[in-house]
């Protein structure tokens, strides 16, 4: 196939590897990628232009709404923008809930991931298996905060529900399951050959690129680069606990930075997620839960201050920070949100480069992207786009007619 | 032409048309058997047995649609040949004690051309849709094809071979005579050895004659949204899921009747009408089995590998070991 | 690309935020406008944890940013763009010093840009993983960025028109869009 001429493939905007919508432009030539052209922006719901005409008890709603799986994350991280631009402290027992709750959501959503990517690998019993795996979290979420997914917990200054004694019990079933469990997980997705053979040196991300790019998660990870804001800059309950950055020469003794590193960064984790929560459980401190309980007198307060604010917090897919600027207004002056798919994005160019076809569903799960967390700024009418597609009027004008057709 | 010949032609006619609508039938339940089997093996429920046929009725009914830079004869015809080519292989196969329609007329190595017809059929289907993911997706199903066809090419002649050399007179590729006298009657211990890589080698080539993982390749959903198949829709891809299911039925019917053609009636010593019944039944156990473990298992157990894996696993080791095979079964004679 | 150390090297010298801050102000004379060390406690063991806000001159940010290379690969998070109806600030979120306990600081620093014609140094170059969100910047608050190839858009419609920046304040064409679509609704 020397002689061959590349030729186009799109990938996306709706295609069966992707969960969501987004667009990959792909230069093949015979079974090898040549080159990428990443065009994000099919899944724009414009949160953060939004969020300019809403008080901040509001935007946690929103920020919750950003990604169904990283729920907990997007709030998480935006109060403790709010918290650290306004000066207000979180009661102990308060920040023990919020990664109890966080940590649960990483066990969730790193199993959700080894599902998917067993699926893209076209190994769907592994698929079907993990899933259900991942149920027992799903219900202890539910039980703890009332839904499966958008939790609802987070407030400025601390959690609205409280953990009661007789939960306690149901959490550590869910820690005793998952701790059983594990070693299967480590069996399926670090022993299997067949997984093995379809990842390893497949979608290479070096050391440098990854610092280069900014990627952020178990993505960096897998390229051997510390960093985990739970223990770079520890925060909540993370501080009192004792975090290492999971690289992948932790199991293997060396990082290569392909997917299978990924795959071992991610199995890992979930193992020391349990052990947090575990730890979180045992030294839940008592007392309050909200430093200040009354809605309306938090949003009078947060009228009167100034100040500007940055929230991190490590999301199942990597760093997940807002920034909130308050000046004494009803509304925040500024706030962005970033999801790590954002950062994550660009380090698809040199994975995907030089890649078969065959590995490009696998690689794009690799780094679990988020589309709906990374687009999420925009507002998707314009007038040009108008003369594309039919406007809602001309539909409804097009369906009205078609039924008077039919009636007569 | 005399009045008995024009009758027996008619009953052959009707014969084969019985076939073939029995063929499809079986082919439809045993797809139905696979996917509640592999349902089970992943701890889901599964859908019902007959969901193959009410898939089918549902595509029968759904609108056929040729994409508009498709060349339309090759694009409509191809699944109607890969359908007729698949059907007409049941005329070949004994199916346990019923001997094959056209058992005189035809011998292995015709079946092994009618089996690369669908494939076939396939790419030239894919290519003609005028989608790059069919494209890719025939180009793959072209290496596919070529890569398999020299281990599957192997068994036959090793069989062939071994049993011309017991019996010099036999027509030693029609599938009557090797199930007559099954291959572990004729070798010694290397022999068995060698008999067993063969199958083997069998049993790993049928999960690419059927394209399912991790041999789906073509197809490969979630990388080219069903590639060779991908702008198929409505009665074309019912024809070519009906051959995908005949086609099942063809591979482990094969395997049944070079590798396990043995009757249970002989066992209880029974004869006549009751023989029969019986011998068929448990020809229709040994096909299930065999679709479990070709099929099944297989794709239940492992992930779909790249297509440069794939040509390595069958052009490479599937081939070295169908060789050994071949080698064990001529150091077995010699010795 | 000069300090691409592993992180947690033993050989990496880590400042404290003191350390960091008048490192950047020996270096960078009479640039700095402005600096704000701002510690906060986590945990029952309540350890700190910094955030330094500084506010650079425009020229001199990329010389910032090169500063901080010499330290450590500057992790960059995102621009976080303000529309402040005087100016656009950009706020440019980095963290550095990670891969050991506590001892990361995140970075923030404030450029100000001149609203009419609001131009600054591409970094992209300096750092590849800031195209992205440079790109989003450009987008949404038409800030040039000098350096960075012209590509298209990245979250906008690609016939987005060229002279609509939605998350500037008072954007006209933007709201009109928003009445045309509205009005649609209506009728």
């Amino acid at each position: 196939m020397s002689k061959s001429t590349a030729y186009k493939v799109p990938i996306g905007p709706i295609h069966p590897s992707l969960e969501e919508p987004m667009t990959f432009n792909f230069e093949i030539a015979g079974e090898r990628i040549q080159s990428v052209d990443l065009a994000p922006g099919d899944n724009h719901r414009g949160i953060e232009f939004m969020g300019r005409n809403r008080n901040i008890v509001q935007i946690i709603y929103l920020a919750e709404r950003i990604c169904g799986i990283c729920s907990a994350s997007h709030p998480f991280a935006f109060c403790r923008a709010v918290e650290n631009a306004a000066g207000i402290e979180v009661p102990p027992r308060a920040e023990y809930i919020r990664v109890i709750i966080a940590e649960l959501e990483r066990i969730h959503s790193h199993i959700l991931w080894a599902g998917v990517a067993a699926h893209e690998l076209g190994f769907d019993s592994v698929l079907y298996l993990s899933w259900k795996v991942r149920e027992e979290v799903m219900d202890l979420l539910e039980i703890i905060t009332g839904n499966r997914v958008n939790y609802g917990m987070f407030m400025i200054g601390g959690v609205r529900r409280d953990i009661t004694e007789q939960q306690i019990p149901r959490i550590r079933k869910t820690i005793e399951y998952y701790k059983d469990v594990y070693q299967k997980l480590e069996d399926v997705f670090l022993d299997d050959p067949s997984i093995a053979v379809r990842t390893k040196n497949v979608g290479v991300l070096t050391y440098e690129d990854a610092l280069r790019l900014a990627s952020v998660g178990p993505t960096t990870r897998a390229s051997g680069v510390k960093k985990d804001v739970r223990q770079d800059q520890p925060y909540s309950a993370y501080a009192d606990l004792d975090i290492k950055a999971i690289t992948p020469d932790i199991h293997t003794g060396e990082v290569n930075g392909d997917v299978y590193d990924r795959i071992i960064v991610r199995v890992l984790e979930v193992l020391q997620s349990v052990q947090i929560v575990e730890y979180c459980l045992n030294h839940l401190p008592e007392g309050e839960i909200l430093s200040e309980p009354k809605i309306a007198k938090l949003l009078a307060n947060l009228k009167k201050a100034k100040g500007e604010g940055v929230g991190r917090h490590e999301a199942p897919r990597g760093e997940v920070i807002h920034y909130v600027k308050l000046n004494e207004l009803e509304n925040p002056e500024v706030w962005k949100a970033r999801a790590p798919t954002y950062n994550n994005l660009m380090s698809w160019v040199p994975m995907l480069q030089n890649q078969e076809v065959a590995d490009i569903p696998i690689v794009i799960a690799s780094i679990d992207p988020c589309i709906g967390c990374m687009d999420r700024v925009t507002l998707t009418d314009s007038e040009t786009y108008k003369q594309q597609v039919l406007t809602r009027e001309e539909l409804r004008q097009l369906s009205i007619e078609k039924t008077r057709r039919m009636l007569k | 032409m005399s009045g008995g010949s024009i009758i027996i032609f008619v009953l052959k006619i009707f014969a084969a048309l019985v076939i073939a609508i029995f063929g499809i039938v079986l082919g439809l339940f045993c797809k139905g058997i696979d996917r509640k089997l592999a349902a089970m093996m992943q701890s889901r429920v599964g859908p019902p047995i007959r969901q193959p046929f009410l898939d089918f009725f549902k595509l029968m009914i759904k609108e056929n649609i040729v994409p508009d830079n498709a060349v339309p004869w090759i694009f409509n015809g191809a699944p109607i040949l890969a359908l007729v080519s698949t059907i007409s292989i049941l005329f070949y196969i004994p199916f346990g004690p019923i001997p094959a329609l056209l058992g005189n007329s035809g011998d292995l190595i015709l079946i092994a051309y009618l089996l690369a017809i669908p494939a076939i059929a396939l790419v030239a289907g894919g290519f003609s849709s005028g989608s790059t993911y069919a494209s890719i997706g025939a180009q793959r199903e072209m290496v596919l094809m070529m890569s398999y066809e020299l281990p599957l090419v192997t068994i036959i002649i090793t069989l062939g071979w071994r049993l011309n050399l017991a019996y010099p007179g036999l027509k030693v590729f029609s599938l009557a005579a090797l199930s007559a006298n099954p291959i572990w009657g004729l070798v010694g211990p290397l022999g068995f050895i060698g008999a067993l890589l063969l199958l083997f080698t069998l049993v790993i080539v049928t999960p690419a004659e059927l394209s399912i993982v991790p041999f789906d390749i073509p197809e490969a959903e979630t990388e080219l949204a069903g590639g060779v198949l991908v702008e198929y829709s409505g009665r074309n891809l019912a024809l070519f899921q009906l051959t995908n299911a005949v086609k099942m039925v063809v591979m482990a019917a094969l395997t049944v009747a070079l590798f396990f053609p043995y009757n249970i009636a002989p066992l209880f010593s029974l004869s006549g009408a009751l023989a029969s019944v019986i011998d068929t039944l448990f020809f229709f156990v040994k096909l299930i089995v065999v679709i479990f473990f070709e099929a099944t298992f297989i794709r239940v157990a492992v992930a779909r590998l790249k297509i440069d894996q794939a040509s390595v696993v069958y052009l490479i080791f599937l081939s070295a070991i169908g060789l050994l095979g071949l080698l064990f079964i001529a150091m077995d004679y010699i010795i | 690309m000069n300090k691409m150390r592993r992180s947690g090297d033993n050989n990496m010298e880590y400042y404290n935020p003191e350390g960091l801050l008048s490192y950047l102000k020996e270096n960078l004379p009479e640039s700095i406008l402005d600096s704000r060390i701002d510690s906060k406690k986590a945990g029952v063991k309540q350890e700190e944890f910094h955030n330094i806000w500084i506010e650079v001159k425009r020229e001199k940010f990329r010389d910032t940013v090169k500063l901080l290379m010499n330290l450590q690969y500057p992790h960059i998070a995102i621009i976080a763009g303000n529309d402040t109806g005087q100016s656009i600030d950009l706020i440019y979120l980095f963290s550095i010093f990670y891969g050991e306990k506590f001892k990361e600081i995140s970075l923030n620093v404030k450029v100000s840009l001149d609203r009419e014609n609001p131009s600054i140094r591409s970094i992209s170059d300096l750092i590849p993983g800031a195209q992205t969100t440079e790109r989003e910047i450009k987008e949404m608050l038409g800030v040039e960025f000098v350096g960075l190839p012209d590509m298209h858009n990245i979250f906008l419609p690609y016939d987005f028109p060229k002279d609509i920046f939605p998350l500037r304040k008072g954007q006209k064409g933007l709201d009109e869009l928003v009445q045309q679509e509205s009005e649609g609704d209506k009728n």
